[in-house]
């Protein structure tokens, strides 16, 4: 990772978000991690970095951390729009969620997401976690788009 | 005999054969008479034209009617007044092919009252052939107090099953939000450990542990209440399933577990039933896993499974025994053990929380079977599972009668 890699969380839960943080910091994540508190303010954000591309306030993210259950607009309906926007589709979303129904996961997929990841229940599996989705998501996949920036 | 006497004599025959075919018409009369005005029902004999010629004191009752105002009313007066116009063209098609009607169901209908009120019926016609022309017998019942019990009944069944919808989604909400309040236990409490385990000393770090430990515990129930309220509220397709196959799926899931116990099972032939397979693999996994689970120490459990079709007044019935060779139990809590989270061995030395039997009660309910279990402390146990063969179909009379 040359340039520093950003890590977006939306997440409507703060001690979520910090134990996310945390897993990541321990997982050796040295990139930048941002959190929004619900889908439409990860909507808003991508706006803004959508026209603004790498530099500025708002970077496009590297890595989407979705949660499904947000008020306002929730996972699905921020994953739908995200997916179906042609200069945001690339960005990969990882759905972290506590449901566990089949249908759930079905329709999240089916919503175009990359990955459907349930919410670990401790926290050595959530750093577990965070270092396969750093390694996977940032470090071994070669992903569209920003090539030129890697 | 002379001629005119014996003309005489015919003429007298013939009249005194007239005079016994009145009387006995006369006699068939008064039996018919009788018969109306005895009958449980409301009778109305009318002619061509409509007009009542006849009536019991039944129908008078059910009308509000005085014999002499119904003998003066047409048909038409006991018909709701928006049906009337068009009344006396289904009088006109039932003469032109006069054969009885009998009392169906489908066919009710709703009638007129003096007073104006109305109320559902349900009627037979009955040609009855006279010399002055067609008479029509119409035989009434007044359905009102077994419509009230239909409707009492889809109204009862409505809500029953509303409640039911609503106890489901409660359970399985309420379980989901429960999750993660106790996720969060967790963590917290993994991290407090981990970080300051210093500060903590020996007996902090202790009651942490016990903490943690509960937590974890009343996650497994949660997660399993979740479970327990998920049973049949997925989309669900039954169909014919040679049972046999629903446990090997089962045994295929408790591999590890027959080879860690060193388990012998003897499945015998099962048959097949109209079941909701993955409902079926659980039932047999529960069944099978408790089997193995409240094994007796020191010997190897021995697992037998048996099927049977038989023939009751239901229909075709299937039987299925999981019996072991295990701790079995007290056969007084041969009941209790199907309630959720009901346990009878401790907890030290089986895990579990007990939900494992109430998952399979319910299923077999969802199946509208019967479950039981027999029992002796030491001896071992004996499940029983009874199914109809084939699924009752939600409307008998709208499926096809094969
Ligand atoms: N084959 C068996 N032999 C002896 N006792 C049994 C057997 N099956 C069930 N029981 C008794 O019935 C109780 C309830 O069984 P159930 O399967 O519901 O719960 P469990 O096995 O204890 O826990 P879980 O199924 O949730 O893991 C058990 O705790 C045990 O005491
Ligand atoms: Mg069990």
């Amino acid at each position: 990772m040359n340039r520093e890699c950003i890590l977006m969380m939306a997440d409507d839960d703060p001690d979520d978000r910090e134990f996310v943080r945390e897993a990541f910091e321990e997982s050796g994540f040295r990139g930048e991690f941002r959190y929004v508190d619900d889908g439409a303010a990860l909507l808003d954000y991508l706006a803004l970095a959508r026209d603004s591309g790498r530099r500025g306030a708002h970077p496009i993210p590297d890595l989407i951390l979705l949660d499904l259950n947000m008020p306002r607009i929730d996972g699905h309906e921020a994953l739908k729009r995200i997916k179906s926007d042609e200069r945001l589709r690339r960005i990969p979303i990882v759905v972290l969620s506590t449901t566990e129904s089949q249908t759930d996961v079905e329709r999240t997929y089916d919503e175009g997401v990359n990955s459907f990841i349930t919410k670990p229940a401790s926290f050595a599996e959530l750093v577990e976690m965070a270092k396969r989705l750093k390694i996977y998501w940032l470090e071994l996949v070669k992903l569209p788009g920003e090539t030129a920036a890697r | 005999m002379t001629d005119g006497a014996n003309d005489e004599f015919e003429a007298l025959q013939a009249r005194v054969r007239e005079l016994e075919e009145r009387l006995e018409s006369r006699a068939s009369e008064e039996t018919f008479r009788l018969v109306v005005e005895t009958a449980p029902y409301g009778m109305v004999v009318a002619d061509a034209s409509g007009s009542i010629v006849l009536c019991n004191p039944q129908a008078e009752r059910m009308f509000g009617y005085t014999t002499e105002q119904l003998l003066a009313a047409r048909i038409e007066d006991l018909v709701p007044p928006r049906f009337r116009s068009a009344h006396p063209r289904l009088r006109q098609t039932f003469h032109e092919d006069p054969v009885h009607r009998p009392m169906g169901a489908g066919r009710d209908l709703l009638a007129c009252r003096r007073n104006g009120s109305e109320f559902p019926i349900e009627i037979a016609l009955t040609p009855l052939p006279r010399s002055e022309g067609l008479l029509v017998l119409a035989t009434i019942v007044d359905i009102t107090s077994r419509k009230r019990g239909e409707e009492e009944l889809l109204r009862y069944s409505r809500r029953l099953e509303q409640s039911n919808a609503e106890l489901e989604s409660f359970a399985s909400i309420a379980s989901h939000d429960l999750q993660e309040p106790l996720r969060k236990i967790r963590m917290m409490g993994e991290r407090l450990a981990g970080l300051c385990e210093a500060e903590l000393g020996e007996q902090g770090r202790d009651y942490l542990d016990r903490m943690i430990r509960a937590g974890d515990n009343m996650h497994r129930l949660v997660r399993d209440l979740l479970e327990f309220s998920r049973v049949g509220m997925r989309q669900q397709s039954f169909r014919l399933l040679p049972l046999g196959t629903a446990l090997g799926e089962a045994l295929a899931a408790l591999e590890l577990l027959i080879e860690e116990t060193g388990a012998e099972i003897r499945a015998g032939e099962l048959p097949s039933a109209e079941v909701e397979e993955t409902q079926m693999v659980q039932l047999f996994q529960n069944l099978v896993g408790n089997a193995l689970k409240f094994r007796r120490e020191g010997v190897s459990p021995i697992v037998e499974v048996r099927g049977s079709v038989e023939t009751g007044a239901t229909g075709e019935r299937v039987r299925i025994e999981v019996a072991d060779n295990g701790i079995g139990f007290d056969p007084r809590y041969g009941e209790r053990i199907f309630q959720i989270f009901q346990r009878l061995h401790g907890k030290g030395k089986y895990g579990g929380t007990g939900i494992g039997l109430a998952i399979c009660k319910k299923i077999v309910d969802n199946h509208e079977g019967r479950i039981q279990a027999s029992a002796e402390p030491g001896e071992g146990s004996v499940f029983v599972v009874d199914l109809p063969l084939r699924k009752r179909r939600q409307f008998d009379t709208d499926s096809d009668p094969k």
